[in-house]
């Protein structure tokens, strides 16, 4: 009962579940496998961009500004779809509350910088 | 007054565009006379409006880039990003290469100038000398 190393990726149960659900229609097991394979090399290119955005601010971490500019770059953010909108639309509520700031009680900002 | 501004800007972007149309119908001749194909005269309008087109985007995508690095002026890195996308000219390193020469040409222009304003002590104004500038870049793009 050898596992073969395998590179970390999204579970796939996990990426069905996201495709099935936009795709709104039947989806094959063969079509799935593909969408499988896209999402890898689609995160293989991710990181590159990421790092040449990062090295281009002068920076070695990678900030929620290079996501952002990431994202402008894919077409997702433009100026009348901001990212705030982008995570409000697409994210559950626990991980919206970090990312936008939110105004608590007692003068506290939730995330705090 | 924001009429008359609408209106020259109007002009400005009908001027822009007859430039942008003038050239690529010379670039198409070139194309012509290098594969034998004919261009038809809708073709090259086509061609002459996408670039225009692209060049909103790229104007966009560059201002970006600038400032997210927090710069104002946009460098020849923030080109190099740009040209990521397009494997043709990152793969073959033609970007890398071009803003090399560049930089290199620049350096002897650089010099050259310093010798000229050491001897002209500033005679031109700064209107002229990026009107000098803007020259020497379309001869390089073109």
């Amino acid at each position: 009962s050898q596992k073969k190393p395998r590179e970390p990726q999204i579970p796939r149960s996990l990426i069905n579940e996201i495709f099935r659900h936009f795709a709104k229609m039947p989806v094959t097991r063969d079509a799935l496998q593909i969408v499988e394979k896209c999402s890898e090399r689609y995160f293989k290119q991710l990181s590159n961009d990421l790092e040449v955005y990062t090295h281009h601010a002068g920076r070695t971490t990678v900030e929620a500004a290079d996501l952002e500019v990431l994202m402008r770059r894919q077409g997702l953010v433009t100026d009348k779809m901001p990212l705030n909108v982008l995570i409000e639309r697409f994210l559950p509520l626990e991980y919206r509350k970090l990312l936008i700031p939110v105004a608590m009680s007692g003068n506290k900002v939730i995330p705090c910088k | 007054m924001a009429a008359a501004g609408a209106e020259e800007r109007q002009m400005l972007a009908q001027r822009l565009k007859a430039a942008v149309h003038y050239t690529v119908g010379c670039l198409c001749q070139e194309v012509e006379e290098d594969k034998d194909v004919q261009f038809s005269k809708q073709s090259i309008a086509a061609i002459s409006e996408i670039t225009f087109r692209q060049c909103e985007i790229f104007a966009k995508d560059l201002e970006m880039f600038a400032r997210h690095a927090k710069r104002t002026t946009v460098t020849t890195e923030d080109v190099k990003l740009l040209a990521r996308r397009s494997n043709s000219l990152t793969k073959l390193k033609y970007i890398t290469q071009k803003s090399e020469e560049l930089a290199s040409s620049n350096m002897e222009q650089k010099e050259k100038k310093r010798k000229k304003s050491s001897a002209a002590k500033g005679a031109r104004t700064p209107g002229e000398q990026e009107a000098a500038v803007t020259e020497n870049e379309d001869s390089n793009t073109a």
